[in-house]
């Protein structure tokens, strides 16, 4: 928990943090909207107070109500880790500008997560499938994809036994819920 | 019907074995002799009057029943020997110490599918292996086994006619890699091209200072030019040449570490990625008889062929002139007598040694130990007394020691990469080779003078 | 029995078969983005060999795309998802304690510090506090885990290469670490070891007596091993120089772990964000300059002579006490994330778990070093042969299980 570093960075951002500077265990977390993405990794990145130069992970989130793109950056400046949660993404179009710009290898981190979540990354050169098969027409990690439905919509579907469902494969892919089973839980 | 039945349901297998081969051998040994008594003079006649045709069927025999025990027994002689340099036991079954298992091997080859990989070109691909298995064989043709002529043919240049047949293989395995309609068989077919053309010029600028040195591209003369004391081997008198050759004949082998032509790692099979059956079988054997040939090709220029590493001293020399006819009836009585006495004999001192070994098990070694000795002191007499099963006895020996380096150079060397070889072939073995007929030519001359002044 | 409409063979999102004995890398389908463009157009003279997941020699299943100009390797695509088990998804719908075993197999080879990092952020999330001795077990452990992967990487490195020999040796280490490991945790390769709070079981004299045995032998046998290749020249002239990368490339490439480290930056986990009782453990970080493949190889002989020293500290310093923190078995986190990294023997291996005050995680996203460092063979492979293929990918040491999740 480095407080000096939460100083700094509100010092720096202050009017671009779409929320408090949140600190927990080893970890410093902020909240950006998608439009300020570049410009602050490129101030965490070229900022010699900063110096963020380790990209360490860059993950999706579906939350159930928005989408977010999750960057972890390391710094030899401060012991924490940085968050940076670009927060607000819709989920009918989430589009985030992408960092390949400083970071090359985030390219398949983005890959992954818009194979799994469906969030496009401007300025990525390669934005296809990774672990899908390039026909896949489902984004398996949101929290809106059910399977028995995604297999009876996909170009293989309805040729092998187990794809056959009672399901018309015309149903629009709207968000199910099974009888009983739990909300979709809210996460800030 | 049924008292058959029931009796053949109560022999056990051995009984089964010997109730069904003993009655066909018996059958089919009669009808032999009776067929050779009937038509013998007409075979005889027809057999003169076909004469082609005959050593044609006679010659592919014996090609065939030289060439596959001999790669079977490398194949096994690999599969053991890394098998212990990797710290694993190998082949353990099937066989004592799985000695059998490249012979299943080989049938295992004969009872796969036979099929063409669809778009290769039927003709080129069928013939690949048969080039290649070609290649192999036909050298064995000039390397002499032992003295007094045993030799298939012996040319004054028998040299010359190896290296042109065994360049011809490179054809082979174009075909392969080019019919196969397969990438990974093309680039093996492609990169064994090169290699083995490359190599090719070391190989044989290598040997021509052993031509210099004797004279001649006579094998036989070669050989019989480095008799006495191993001293007197050429590998002496031409070192680089030997591991250039050495190293330039592994290249055309296609053995580690030259073997990307068929590097597991990287391109799967290369040319005979798209081979199975027997035509792969083709493809494996000739790779192990030209191991076993290039062996012999450098034992023969190099290591003194058939020769001894000591020469018996002619005072010594043992005069074996058996005549066993001249024993009389006294023969037979030996051939049926000697090996119960020997039993007997060598059964006697396994028996009184240990109160465990019983009476059964006693006479059961000293048959095999009596077998073993007959075999030896056969053996013994025709090393002594024939030259040829001397000489053929310490040029197996050598070829295979030689055969043993390359299975060692494999399990444990990596391979080296195309340009690497390329480089290696081009930049230093050929100009070492061309070194090394300008060092010899010279010392010969250089010798020959100091001889005469 | 189905209403569910059949597609025609007219839809054009069915990819028909295609024609028997051809098979193109191509996909059927038009590029839809910039890099597939430009990669599946080929130049004159150029082809493209497809080194398919089934192939004797890439690390599992993998798919590689080489664009070749004879033996030139031009470009590169990795084409993955041949062992995509979407653990992700799964460890959505299962216990904390269950996305343990869940998380095993991603990188297979070194189980253990998958289930460290899971079990590291858990613990944050729920404010745990793991015994010194759980500690110390867990150092323990994964330290024996990291010899026992860079054995496999040893010998899989020069199996590539095409040397037999070195690999089977190797495994015969493998083992004896693995039995080690079977005898503590009573598994041979995915262990389950690791619970919240501390590990399932103290150390028995079985594995004491095991290890004794073995660190007495370590060192030798790993110079053995290694003389066999240290000094061939074979192995180091094809090695030496291939697939340079500097310093600047491979933080933007976001390598971690002794990839990283063979260019020259001293960045391990363990000293940049250390954890569990590292701190108070005394071991170099070997570093190398030259960034090629021999160096990666020779950084990882190093790092094992680390860990013995490590495994020999832990031995001596192993304090009494439980190996693990009292839980409740219905684990319910404040709603909240975390974000843990551990340095396995490829990289970073990091998750970051958010919860949502349930019983199961909201969202686990696991971050594995071989999936990153597998997006840099296409760049390292520039001007390379087909053969180098193999050999740079095995230095980089991708295990496809983590890759692919």
């Amino acid at each position: 928990m480095d407080r000096r570093f939460k100083a700094r960075l509100e010092a720096q951002f202050g009017d671009r943090l779409s929320g408090p500077v949140r600190q927990r265990h080893d970890q410093t977390e902020i909240r950006i909207r998608p439009g300020d993405v570049v410009p602050v990794m490129t101030e965490l990145h070229d900022n010699p107070i900063f110096r963020f130069e380790f990209l360490a992970d860059l993950a999706g989130v579906d939350t159930g109500e928005v989408m977010q793109a999750v960057y972890h950056l390391w710094s030899d400046t401060t012991p924490d880790w940085l968050r940076v949660i670009a927060d607000g993404l819709s989920r009918d179009d989430p589009r985030v500008p992408s960092v390949t710009f400083l970071w090359p290898g985030a390219e398949w981190m983005e890959r992954e997560a818009y194979d799994m979540f469906g969030m496009i990354f401007e300025g990525n050169r390669d934005l296809r499938r990774i672990y899908m098969p390039p026909e896949y027409t489902s984004f398996p990690l949101r929290k809106d994809f059910t399977l028995p439905d995604d297999a009876a919509r996909s170009p293989g579907g309805g040729f092998r036994h187990m794809e056959q469902t009672h399901i018309p494969a015309n149903t629009p892919n709207t968000v199910r819920r099974l009888p009983g089973s739990r909300q979709l839980p809210s996460v800030k | 019907m049924t008292v058959v039945a029931r009796t053949w349901n109560r022999l056990t297998l051995p009984g089964k074995v010997i109730f069904t081969i003993v009655p066909l051998l018996i059958v089919l040994t009669a009808g032999l002799v009776i067929t050779l008594v009937l038509v013998g003079p007409f075979l005889v006649d027809f057999i003169a009057a076909n004469l082609a045709i005959a050593r044609f069927v006679v010659a592919a025999t014996v090609i065939l029943l030289i060439t596959v025990p001999t790669a079977f027994l490398i194949i096994y002689m690999e599969m053991k020997g890394i098998a212990l340099m990797n710290l694993r036991i190998g082949p353990d079954r099937v066989g004592p110490y799985g000695s059998l298992l490249s012979v299943v091997h080989g049938l295992k080859v004969l009872m796969k599918e036979d099929f063409t990989p669809t778009g290769a070109d039927p003709i080129v691909f069928t013939w690949a292996p048969v080039v290649v298995y070609l290649t192999s064989v036909m050298t064995l043709l000039v390397i002499p086994f032992a003295p007094d002529g045993l030799v298939a043919q012996n040319f004054n240049l028998g040299l010359l006619y190896f290296f042109a047949i065994s360049g011809l293989s490179v054809v082979g395995l174009l075909m392969g890699g080019w019919a196969s309609f397969n990438k990974y068989s093309l680039l093996g077919g492609i990169r064994s091209a090169a290699q083995v053309v490359s190599y090719e010029i070391p190989l044989v600028l290598s040997v021509v200072g052993v031509i210099m040195l004797a004279g001649t591209m006579d094998l036989t003369i070669i050989v019989q030019n480095q008799a006495g004391w191993f001293t007197d081997w050429y590998i002496w008198q031409q070192p680089l040449a030997v591991v250039i050759f050495f190293i330039a004949a592994t290249a055309e082998a296609n053995r580690t570490p030259f073997d990307l032509t068929e590097a597991d790692s990287e391109i799967v099979a290369g040319f005979a990625t798209e081979y199975s059956g027997m035509r792969f079988g083709f493809f494996f054997f000739a790779e192990y008889v030209n191991v076993f040939i290039i062996s012999a090709l450098t034992v023969t220029l190099f290591l003194g062929g058939w020769n001894a590493p000591v020469a018996w001293p002619e005072q010594w020399a043992i005069d074996l002139s058996l005549d066993p006819g001249s024993l009389g009836i006294g023969l037979l009585l030996v051939v049926l007598i000697a090996p119960l006495v020997l039993t007997l004999l060598f059964a006697t001192p396994l028996w009184l040694i240990s109160s465990r070994i019983k009476t059964w098990q006693a006479l059961l070694g000293g048959f095999v130990l009596a077998n073993l000795f007959i075999v030896g002191l056969v053996v013994g007499v025709g090393y002594i007394g024939f030259a040829w099963v001397a000489g053929l006895l310490w040029f197996m020996l050598k070829t295979y020691v030689l055969v043993f380096t390359f299975v060692w150079m494999r399990g444990t060397l990596p391979r080296v990469r195309i340009d690497q070889l390329m480089n290696f072939a081009w930049k230093w073995l050929m100009e070492l080779a061309f070194l090394n007929i300008f060092v010899t030519a010279g010392a010969i001359i250089l010798i020959e003078y100091l001889r005469r002044s | 029995m189905s209403t569910a409409q059949r597609p025609s063979a007219d839809d054009p999102r069915i990819l028909l078969d295609q024609e028997a004995g051809v098979f193109e890398p191509v996909p059927p389908y038009p590029p839809r983005t910039e890099r597939e463009a430009e990669f599946y157009t080929l130049g004159d003279g150029q082809m493209f060999l497809n080194m398919g997941p089934q192939h004797p020699s890439t690390h599992g299943v993998l798919r590689v795309v080489l664009k070749i100009d004879g033996e030139n390797v031009v470009d590169l695509d990795p084409v993955l998802g041949y062992l995509h088990r979407g653990v992700e998804k799964l460890a959505e719908n299962a216990d904390y304690h269950q996305v343990i075993s869940q998380v095993d197999p991603l990188e297979y080879v070194s189980s253990l510090f998958n289930e460290w990092g899971a079990v590291l952020s858990f613990e944050k999330l729920l404010d745990v506090e793991v015994p010194r001795r759980a500690e110390y077990i867990r150092v323990l452990s994964a330290e024996l885990n990291r010899i026992a992967s860079h054995a496999l990487f040893m010998g899989w490195m020069a199996l590539d290469l095409g040397g037999l020999t070195p690999i089977l040796w190797s495994f015969i280490e493998r083992d004896e670490i693995v039995e080690m490991l079977a005898s503590l945790t009573g598994q041979r390769m995915l262990f389950n070891y690791f619970r919240i709070g501390g590990v399932n079981g103290d150390l028995n004299h079985d594995f004491m007596s095991r290890l004794g045995n073995w660190m007495s032998r370590a060192t030798e046998q790993i110079e053995a091993s290694q003389g066999l290749l240290n000094e061939n020249e074979i192995f180091v002239r094809r090695m030496r120089g291939l697939g340079p990368i500097d310093t600047k490339t491979a933080l933007r490439m976001c390598f971690t772990g002794p990839n990283l480290r063979a260019t020259g930056v001293p960045f391990d986990i363990r000293r940049a964000h250390p954890y569990s009782v590292y701190p108070e453990l005394d071991f170099d970080i070997p570093t190398r300059v030259e960034g090629d493949c021999l160096a990666r190889y020779l950084l990882r002989v190093d790092e094992v002579k680390q860990s013995l020293r490590i495994i020999d500290q832990c031995l001596h310093q192993m304090p009494d006490g439980p190996v693990m923190a009292k839980l409740p078995r219905l684990l319910r986190p404040r709603p909240g994330r975390a974000y843990s990294a551990v340095e396995s023997p490829r990289g970073q291996y990091a998750t970051y778990v958010v919860s949502d005050g349930t019983d199961q995680p909201f969202r686990m996203r696991i971050h594995d070093p071989s999936y990153i460092h597998l997006q840099s063979v296409g760049l390292l492979m520039q001007g390379n042969l087909i053969a180098d293929t193999m050999a740079i990918m095995a230095s980089l040491d991708p295990i496809m299980g983590g890759v692919d999740k």
